[in-house]
């Protein structure tokens, strides 16, 4: 994938570049608004990570800016600020996710590739297919290898949206965020007892486990 | 040259410029009153002089010189207020109070003249009258003066006025005092009002303005500048205190992290260890520093802003149905039994966000502290003051009653909890949203000893009634 890192603190977008680098993407860096917007339009991105206070044009009026040309590259903002009001402002501005510093680099990994792949299944999608598990999002079913597992409603909405990330990282915030609605860091393995309870079902009775854990990011569906 | 300070004040000013416009106003009115008085009263002695000399031309008409004459003698020994002088035609006086007649010039007309009575004052001493007097041709050729004093009815106005005067510099006089009293009175409620803000200015945030309880619109003010400074000022410890207690708890865990970090290189170095491992505990050491922090930095933002932001009206069995359907894996792992009763229908006005954190650290705690074969419940109910309480009862091993209140404080870990994961921040989270919903956080103790589980503690987020 490319990327363009918009982040006037140099060492910490070198730090990500390296980052996303050794995750196999290719990484463009921008140390201003101005400079950002000129190297937004130049060039052909799949995401662009921006950081919302910069100088000379700040991150949320460049991509005001972006969205007026007709632009509509996915963008994470990245903010020291993790209000819930400046949450919203980031959101309402054209950005598509939001990240608040500091974070871990997983998480940040984890939420462009999400927003990548989000803007490739565009189409709207009433099956979803992952390996031999599939999930019909008209009449909620789940199966796996033609054989029906019975899921509860939540259970229903975690697996899709792994399945709508399959193949990467999605982190236990992203989990809480996307399935719960709820803006904070779990303390306990809250998240890790309702993914085990998935896992015990899509998982029991077949040789090859599909939900897997990865060491310090979250969980990852294989197909 | 400068005023002294209290003739520079606005109420002094003020007084004196109402005083000035009460003077010219009153200066208006007094004149008029003269000149309109000492008119009407030359006007009246002009008639009364023209009614008797009329009555003497009759008398001549009827008598003839010699009853004139004769009526003034008698007149004029009868004192009243007119003096008289009847002269031959060739102006000699005949008879008559006065010796000779004021009009100068006697031109054969009635002539109108102004002039002095000398009389003898009630001491003895000479007094002068003004009067009014005219002077006339009698049918025969013979020539009568006829005055009044009107020096009298005159001085009576004229002692009136002055007596106005005097009343009205009295007022002048008390007026300016009253106004330095006034100004004096100002200046000192306002003087405390700048004394304070001075103080506060120049960083000093415990400097109030004295109340006099009077009630009046300086102590509105006075008040109104107290409170304001009291919130400024819990701002400001509450600002120091996070960046206090930032400071406090960062530093340890770094200091730990880099002593880690080196020990790991030098061995490392030296062959003994293996890198990964190290690195895998330097991540793990820094997650938590950056949950601790996340923690602390929402702790400082909700107290310094004093009041919870964003609030939305939401049913708080919703968002607790939420949590428990978020927790009860977690309890059922642990071989906990979990139940929720949960209140239908009720509201509150809360940041859902903050809630949604505050009841996930309770209930952390609960299932963190609740040993296996215990239960947990939520409970979501409306007190009998309308108040929304949020409660979360565990059958762990509770809190001594001593050590509750300080449980909530920040980094505040019991001694039989510092084997349990965490920073000793969540029910300092709790607490200070309660406090920044105008609520409070409730801890007691659980259902009590039953089969070697308990006492069990109960934590209460209570939220005042919506509206």
């Amino acid at each position: 994938m490319r990327l363009l890192i918009v982040e006037d603190d140099r060492e910490a977008a070198e730090a990500m570049a390296r980052a996303l680098a050794e995750a196999g993407h290719d990484c463009a860096l921008a140390f201003d608004g101005r400079e950002g917007l000129a190297a937004a339009s130049a060039g052909r991105f799949d995401v662009l990570i921006v950081d919302r206070m910069m100088p000379v044009i700040d991150g949320v009026a460049m991509v005001e800016q972006l969205r007026a040309r007709g632009d509509q590259t996915p963008v994470l903002f990245l903010s020291a600020l993790g209000e819930i009001h400046d949450r919203v402002a980031g959101l309402r501005a054209g950005g598509d996710d939001y990240l608040v510093k500091p974070y871990a680099l997983a998480e940040l990994i984890a939420r462009v590739e999400a927003l990548a792949r989000r803007r490739e299944t565009g189409s709207v999608q009433t099956v979803l297919r992952t390996g031999d598990l599939e999930m019909d999002l008209i009449k909620r079913e789940v199966r796996r290898g033609g054989q029906e597992i019975d899921l509860q409603p939540r259970e229903f909405q975690l697996l899709e949206f792994l399945m709508r990330h399959a193949g990467q990282s999605v982190t236990r915030t992203m989990l809480l965020e996307q399935v719960w609605d709820y803006h904070f860091d779990p303390q306990t393995n809250v998240i890790d007892v309702h993914i085990s309870r998935l896992r015990s079902k899509i998982d029991k009775g077949f040789d090859r486990a599909m939900l897997q854990t990865v060491r310090g990011a979250g969980y990852r569906l294989e197909a | 040259m400068r005023l002294p300070r209290l003739f520079r004040t606005t109420p002094f000013r003020l007084t004196v410029l109402f005083l000035a416009l009460f003077a010219a106003a009153a200066s208006a009115f007094l004149a008029y009153i003269y000149l309109a008085t000492v008119g009407e009263v030359s006007r009246q002695a002009d008639a009364s002089i023209l009614k008797e000399m009329r009555s003497f031309q009759t008398l001549y008409r009827q008598g003839g010189f010699n009853s004139v004459n004769r009526a003034i003698i008698e007149r004029s020994a009868g004192g009243g207020q007119f003096v008289y002088l009847l002269m031959d035609p060739t102006g000699a006086a005949v008879s008559g109070s006065l010796a000779a007649s004021p009009v100068k010039h006697f031109d054969n007309d009635r002539d109108w003249v102004t002039f002095n009575i000398t009389d003898q004052g009630p001491n003895g001493g000479l007094v002068r009258h003004p009067a009014r007097g005219l002077e006339d041709r009698l049918p025969g050729g013979e020539r009568l003066f006829v005055g009044v004093d009107v020096g009298r009815s005159e001085s009576f106005v004229v002692s009136i006025l002055r007596a106005l005067w005097g009343a009205g510099a009295l007022v002048l006089v008390l007026g300016l005092l009253g106004g330095l009293l006034v100004s004096r009175n100002v200046s000192r409620s306002i003087g405390n009002l700048v004394a304070v803000i001075d103080a506060a200015r120049t960083g000093d945030l415990h400097a109030r303005a004295p109340l006099s309880g009077s009630g009046d619109e300086y102590e509105e003010l006075a008040r109104g500048l107290n409170e304001m400074l009291e919130r400024l000022e819990r701002s400001v410890a509450g600002l120091r205190h996070a960046g206090d207690a930032i400071a406090h708890d960062l530093r340890s865990p770094l200091t730990r992290l880099r002593a880690r970090l080196e020990a790991a290189m030098v061995e490392t170095e030296a062959g003994r260890a293996d890198p990964k491992v190290a690195l895998r505990q330097a991540l793990e050491d820094a997650d938590g520093l950056l949950r601790t922090f996340a923690a602390v930095l929402a702790i400082g933002r909700l107290e310094a802003a004093g009041q919870a932001p964003d609030p939305t009206t939401f049913d708080p069995a919703v968002l607790a149905s939420d949590m428990a359907e978020l927790y009860q894996p977690l309890c059922e792992d642990k071989g906990l039994d979990f139940e929720a009763q949960l209140e239908q229908g009720l509201t509150v006005r809360a940041n859902r966000e903050f809630i949604a954190q505050a009841l996930a650290n309770i209930l952390d705690n609960a299932v963190k502290y609740t040993p296996c074969g215990g239960a947990v419940m939520l409970r979501v109910r409306r007190r009998a003051s309308g108040d929304v309480e949020f409660a979360v009862t565990d059958t762990g091993p509770g809190v001594p009653a001593k050590d509750r209140d300080r449980v909530a404080e920040r980094f505040v870990r019991l001694e039989n909890s510092r084997n349990q994961p965490g920073a000793g921040l969540g029910l300092s989270l709790v607490a200070a949203v309660a406090r920044t919903h105008k609520g409070h956080l409730e801890i007691d103790e659980g259902p009590g000893e039953v089969d070697g589980h308990g006492p069990g503690l109960r934590v209460a987020l209570v939220l005042p009634k919506a509206g």
